[in-house]
């Protein structure tokens, strides 16, 4: 037995849900036109919790409870106590994967096994379901038989669709009424015991099934809740049959949705699904998206307003949006377009799953982006910390006290998890060649041991990344850049060097390395405690011991103050921090998270890449013209500064300052009531009292004073705090 | 699912018949030849030398691994690739697995060496178990 709204229906072996409602003489919907094959949308229902199962194509086991979605209406979405379980995915490997086992498909089969080829045959008959075709291709198929259900990803070179046809659906008043069959359903149906009383056919009726063949169009339908009589206009008489069972022989159309969601990959068809079908008369009246409801009212209603294309009446209507994307109306929907507009109609794309999916089913197998974990993300969690995602990684966002985190730099001590920075190193007999044409400094005359910041630029001088270029050696170097920028970095400096044909070695050891931030006035005594006699000093790198671990240490500024990054083998990160935190215990050392060390930068007027930078920001527009060298003789990017410096660029990063409280960043910058800029950074500064930001002018003259989050600002120089720089080189 | 295991060994970048010669000293499934002029060496001990003045020799603790028996390859592959690993063995397959990139040493018994790098070991372990 099984439950249909609360009744317990018998069932035969071999049945399906739908055979076992109509047997029992009820419909598993709420009426429309059958067509058993799972093609159309008329008997969807909520099988054992799950919305929207094509009852049709699911087997009637014992106890299943069955629920009709409410007419008209959405079915309700499901309370958070649902038990369903996660399907489980395999994926497979094919060459030529079939859909379909019929005489095309076997044909297909055949011809590839005679060639070679390693064939898949699927067929929704032995359990196969195909719900989508996705990029690859892969074929989805969701496996029937298993518990819990199993979805195969089965990853193709080449796909046939041997799907065969559809039947037509009739289209004129009436069609929601019960007792509608297509041909195909009713001999499905005939087959397995289920009584076809006082049946009528219109158009071919099917072999073996007791009815009265109707002569004549069908013009409507009548009953009251189920059908008692086809009425047809035949030989300029409209003529009214009564009946209880009508069924239509009308005709076939390609079942072809599968190729309509996957029109741009490798994906054949044959057979009937292939084929020519002659279209049905286009529709007068009725429901023609028995799906979504659309009339051919509406339709009139759509093309009255201008929608006369296909895809816009579509979309206008939502013919063809529903359940069974188009299956049952796109034929019909193509004839009346096609009469309205004198020219044939395409078929429209159809949107995956060729069958219903519960989300489980349609998410299992996929994952959402990896992201990393440096080596300290458990000394993180154990300290307290806010972790979020920056640039592909997991990151301490804050410590719980931006105030102390913020002071700790600015007073005593702090360290910061760098390690996401990408690192890079390059060696090689044309390494200096190398760099210098990658570069818009200068790289030929840095010394060994020190270090320079650098721009990156694409060859259309836009800034990219950023970072330091520490020399290691004379052919040797040791690059970093941004940590969301370090990916894209290593294929554009792997992709020129390679263009150039230069020797130049390039390990990328982002991930091998660990990195810590030292900063704060206290910086260099912290080292010195941890065995580091003579620290570098700014802009000098070197590799030394820290705590017995050995470090390439550079000195470099982010924060404003005296910075040391520790870059060492990451089995050593957290041995190393907790030396730091251990040894700084009496100096004031904390960790510092990103919400303070960007507030530290932007006092610093440090533009981040990527947060302050736009995709067509030149250094001219960020005020960074210093760091381009154009006496040099080439390096990417150069020739289109050049031809563009003498052209006019009214677009500027500049720098404000404000009362507190500062505004959100993306708060829209005005002048005289007019939007001129948005605001890039922003943040309340503790040492100067008042908020400091960064943001985009759009006009020249450039205002002094402007508008921003209803208060007015001030333009400003940058750098914000310690404009001479001597708190990073103490 | 286990906890992976480190590794402690070398990464040597150096022009391909250096690492050729470098790899056939070493040993298949102890150096893993991730490019053509990328060599992994997963076992510690002297700094591997080698017939390239330029070459990019530093220790490597950013692997992970897992060890996998034939029946735990079998699922791995099944569950969690989808692409075809190369037929022979032993070969080096590397690819997403699960989302997640990693490295497979596929053995001629069926069995493997899974490695990803450190910084995404806590996600692979959690989509493969």
């Amino acid at each position: 037995m099984i439950e249909l709204d609360g009744r317990r229906l018998p069932i035969v072996a071999g049945d399906t849900i739908a055979l076992a409602a109509l047997r029992a003489g009820e419909h598993p919907g709420h009426g429309g036109t059958v067509c058993l094959a799972g093609d159309c949308g008329s008997c969807v229902a909520e099988v054992d919790g799950v919305a929207w199962v094509r009852t049709c194509q699911t087997p009637a086991r014992p106890g299943v409870v069955v629920r009709r979605h409410p007419d008209g209406n959405a079915p309700p979405l499901l309370g958070g106590s649902s038990s369903l379980v996660e399907p489980s995915v395999r994926h497979e490997q094919a060459e030529l994967v079939v859909v379909g086992d019929g005489p095309s498909g076997q044909d297909a089969a055949a011809s590839a096994s005679a060639a070679g080829r390693e064939v898949v045959v699927l067929d929704a008959a032995r359990g196969d379901e195909v719900v989508v075709i996705d990029h690859g291709p892969t074929v989805i198929v969701r496996r029937s038989g298993t518990d819990p259900v199993t979805l195969v990803h089965l990853h193709a070179h080449e796909v046939v669709l041997a799907t065969g046809a559809a039947e037509l659906h009739p289209v004129c008043p009436g069609t929601r009424l019960r007792g509608l069959y297509t041909a195909g359903a009713a001999a499905v149906a005939h087959t397995a015991g289920v009584v076809l009383p006082d049946a009528v056919a219109i158009g071919t009726p099917p072999e073996g099934v007791p009815c009265r063949p109707v002569p004549g169009r069908l013009a409507r339908l009548e009953g009251n809740g189920r059908i008692s009589a086809v009425v047809v206009e035949h030989d300029g008489d409209v003529v009214r049959h009564g009946c209880a069972t009508a069924i239509f022989g009308l005709g076939s159309s390609p079942r072809d949705i599968l190729a309509r969601i996957a029109p741009d990959l490798a994906v054949r068809v044959v057979g009937s699904a292939a084929s020519a079908h002659e279209l049905p008369p286009p529709p007068v009246e009725g429901v023609i998206c028995p799906c979504s409801g659309t009339t051919v009212e509406d339709l009139e209603a759509v093309w009255a307003r201008g929608f006369r294309e296909l895809e816009l009446v579509k979309r206008a209507s939502l013919c063809g949006t529903g359940t069974c994307q188009g299956s049952a109306c796109l034929p019909h929907l193509r004839s009346w377009v096609a009469q309205r507009s004198g020219r044939p109609a395409e078929p429209f794309t159809a949107r995956p799953a060729a069958r219903q999916l519960t989300l489980g089913e349609a998410a299992a197998g996929y994952h959402v982006d990896a992201f990393r974990r440096t080596a300290l993300h458990g000394e993180h969690h154990r300290l307290g910390a806010q972790l979020d995602r920056f640039g592909g990684w997991w990151r301490p966002w804050s410590y719980g006290d931006l105030g102390a985190e913020y002071w700790a730099v600015r007073r005593a001590v702090s360290i910061g998890d760098v390690s996401t920075l990408g690192k890079m190193v390059v060696s090689g007999p044309d390494v200096v060649e190398a760099l210098e044409r990658l570069y818009p400094n200068h790289v030929h005359d840095l010394r060994l041991g020190r270090s320079r910041y650098a721009l990156v630029l694409n060859e259309r001088g836009h800034i990219t990344d950023d970072g330091m270029i520490c020399r290691d050696d004379d052919a040797r170097f040791t690059l970093t850049f941004t940590s969301g920028g370090a990916s894209a970095a290593e294929m554009w400096v792997r992709d020129w060097i390679e263009t150039w044909g230069l020797r130049v070695h390039v390990l990328d050891r982002t991930m091998s390395l660990g990195a810590i931030n030292v900063t704060g006035p206290s910086a260099a005594e912290l080292l010195r405690r941890l065995g580091v006699d003579e620290p570098p000093r700014f802009l000098q790198h070197r590799r030394l011991p820290v705590a017995g671990i050995d470090c390439h240490v550079m000195r470099l500024s982010f924060t404003g103050e005296a910075s040391f990054e520790l870059h060492h083998p990451i089995d050593a990160s957290a041995e190393l921090w907790q030396a730091l935190l251990h040894e700084g215990a009496d100096l004031g050392v904390r960790p510092h998270g990103l919400e303070a060390l960007f507030g530290l930068r932007l006092e610093k007027g440090h533009v981040i890449v990527g947060q302050d930078t736009e995709l067509d920001s030149s250094p001219r527009r960020v005020g960074m013209e210093w760091a381009v060298k154009m006496d040099k003789a080439d390096f990417l990017g150069r020739s289109a500064l050049e031809r563009t410096a003498p052209l006019p660029d009214d677009r500027r990063l500049h720098a404000f300052t404000m009362p507190s409280p500062a505004p959100f960043e993306g708060s829209a910058i005005l002048h005289e009531g007019e939007v001129v800029g948005v605001v890039t950074s922003s943040f309340d500064s503790p040492i100067l009292e008042q908020a400091v930001l960064l943001g985009w002018l759009r006009h020249r003259p450039f205002p002094s004073v402007v508008e921003i989050d209803g208060r007015s600002a001030t333009t400003s120089s940058t750098p914000f705090y310690d404009p001479e720089g001597s708190r990073a080189r103490a | 699912m286990r906890e992976p295991e480190p590794f402690a060994g070398w990464r040597v970048v150096a022009a391909p018949p250096a690492l050729d010669a470098l790899e056939a000293r070493t040993g298949a499934g102890v150096a893993l030849r991730i490019a053509a002029d990328d060599l992994l060496v997963l076992s510690g001990g002297e700094q591997p030398a080698l017939d390239d003045p330029d070459a990019i020799v530093e220790p490597e603790t950013g692997f992970v691994g897992w060890e996998l028996d034939p029946p735990a390859v079998r699922a791995l592959l099944v569950g969690h690739v989808e692409w075809q690993p190369p037929a022979p063995r032993p070969t080096l397959a590397q690819g997403l697995v699960a989302a997640v990139p990693a490295k497979l040493w596929l053995r001629e018994d069926g069995s493997a060496l899974l490695l990803c790098l450190a910084a995404y070991a806590a996600e692979l372990e959690a989509r493969l178990a």
